[in-house]
């Protein structure tokens, strides 16, 4: 597939989070402390878009050019939590999750370089410590990952 | 009102539906599940050499993610230049209000944020896109559980820092 589709789809999804509040600091505040429903609608209307559609593609099966569809499930472990809570400190503190990040310095919000930076050490301190992780949290195998999303 | 050029945004309904659209086409055209925080793991694959980053599905994913990732970049200056204007600036909503640090103290609390980013969604093996809307969409019970830990956290700890005046 053509690169300039994935840019296409990237820069409509960025267009959509940028304008919709998902990449606004006082709206990812408003969710956390209850203060404003906009977040909230909108995680919810695209998971009620999402779910009968996902359901009635798998059921069919193909994509639009008849290849075989796959939809491969994310391994489930203790990293699912552990991480998860992790991340939900970074998503309130810096009021971005990672798709905003990148929509935030598209804007030209500068103060998103520092949140940036700071993924992308994160991502490569988790990658290099991967097998050093305790055995408790019973991550994957390193090939297979934590799961890809 | 967003901290961009203070405009109103799109309705929620409008926001959800166009995200859970872009959701099932790139799935029904491409044949790929919704998912960016994988894209960090590619963007750190480009010049680390450990295994972790030189696993399949990494060295398979470059050739969509990477063009996506720098789409989201796009979509947002767009949004921006045709909003009012493309300009680089620092305003931080409440932030600015009610915290009132400068630009060093942003760089430095949004580069600590942003660890904890890089690190828990990657060993969550995922965020809110491949979680919180494809996962749970697809009745995933990792992306469930991911999903509500993302959310307590991060209501804890906006409720620590603004509620409670930890900061």
């Amino acid at each position: 597939m053509n690169a300039l589709i994935y840019v296409a789809f990237g820069t409509v999804f960025g267009w959509v989070l940028s304008r919709g509040g998902a990449a606004d600091y006082d709206y990812i505040q408003g969710m956390f402390l209850f203060t404003n429903f906009q977040l909230y609608g909108i995680i919810g209307t695209a998971v009620l878009v999402t779910a009968p559609g996902l359901w009635l593609l798998k059921r069919r099966g193909r994509t639009a050019f008849g290849a075989a569809l796959t939809v491969k499930p994310k391994p489930r472990h203790p990293g699912n939590v552990v991480g998860g809570v992790l991340f939900g400190v970074g998503w309130s503190i810096t009021g971005m999750c990672p798709g905003p990040i990148l929509v935030n310095v598209g804007e030209g919000k500068l103060y998103a370089l520092g949140a940036l930076a700071g993924a992308l050490v994160g991502a490569a301190l988790f990658g290099v410590l991967y097998e050093r992780f305790p055995a408790r949290l019973r991550l994957p195998a390193l090939q297979v990952g934590t799961g890809d999303g | 009102m967003l901290i961009l050029h203070q405009i109103e945004p799109y309705h929620w309904a409008v926001a959800g539906f166009a995200i859970g659209a872009i959701t099932l086409l790139l799935l029904w055209v491409t044949n790929q599940r919704l998912g960016i925080s994988t894209g960090f793991e590619d963007l750190c694959g480009l010049v680390i050499k450990a295994p972790y980053f030189r696993r399949g599905e990494i060295a398979r994913s470059h050739g969509w993610r990477l063009p996506f990732l720098g789409g989201l970049v796009l979509g947002g200056f767009l949004s921006a230049a045709t909003s009012g204007g493309w300009a680089p600036f620092w305003d931080l909503g409440m932030f600015d209000t009610l915290i009132g640090w400068g630009p060093a103290g942003k760089l430095v609390w949004m580069f600590c944020g942003g660890l904890l980013i890089g690190l828990g969604t990657r060993m969550a093996g995922g965020c809110t896109s491949g979680h919180g809307i494809f996962g749970i969409s697809n009745l995933e019970r990792a992306s469930l559980e991911s999903m509500a830990s993302f959310m307590a956290a991060g209501i804890v700890t906006s409720n620590l820092v603004y509620r409670l005046g930890g900061i």
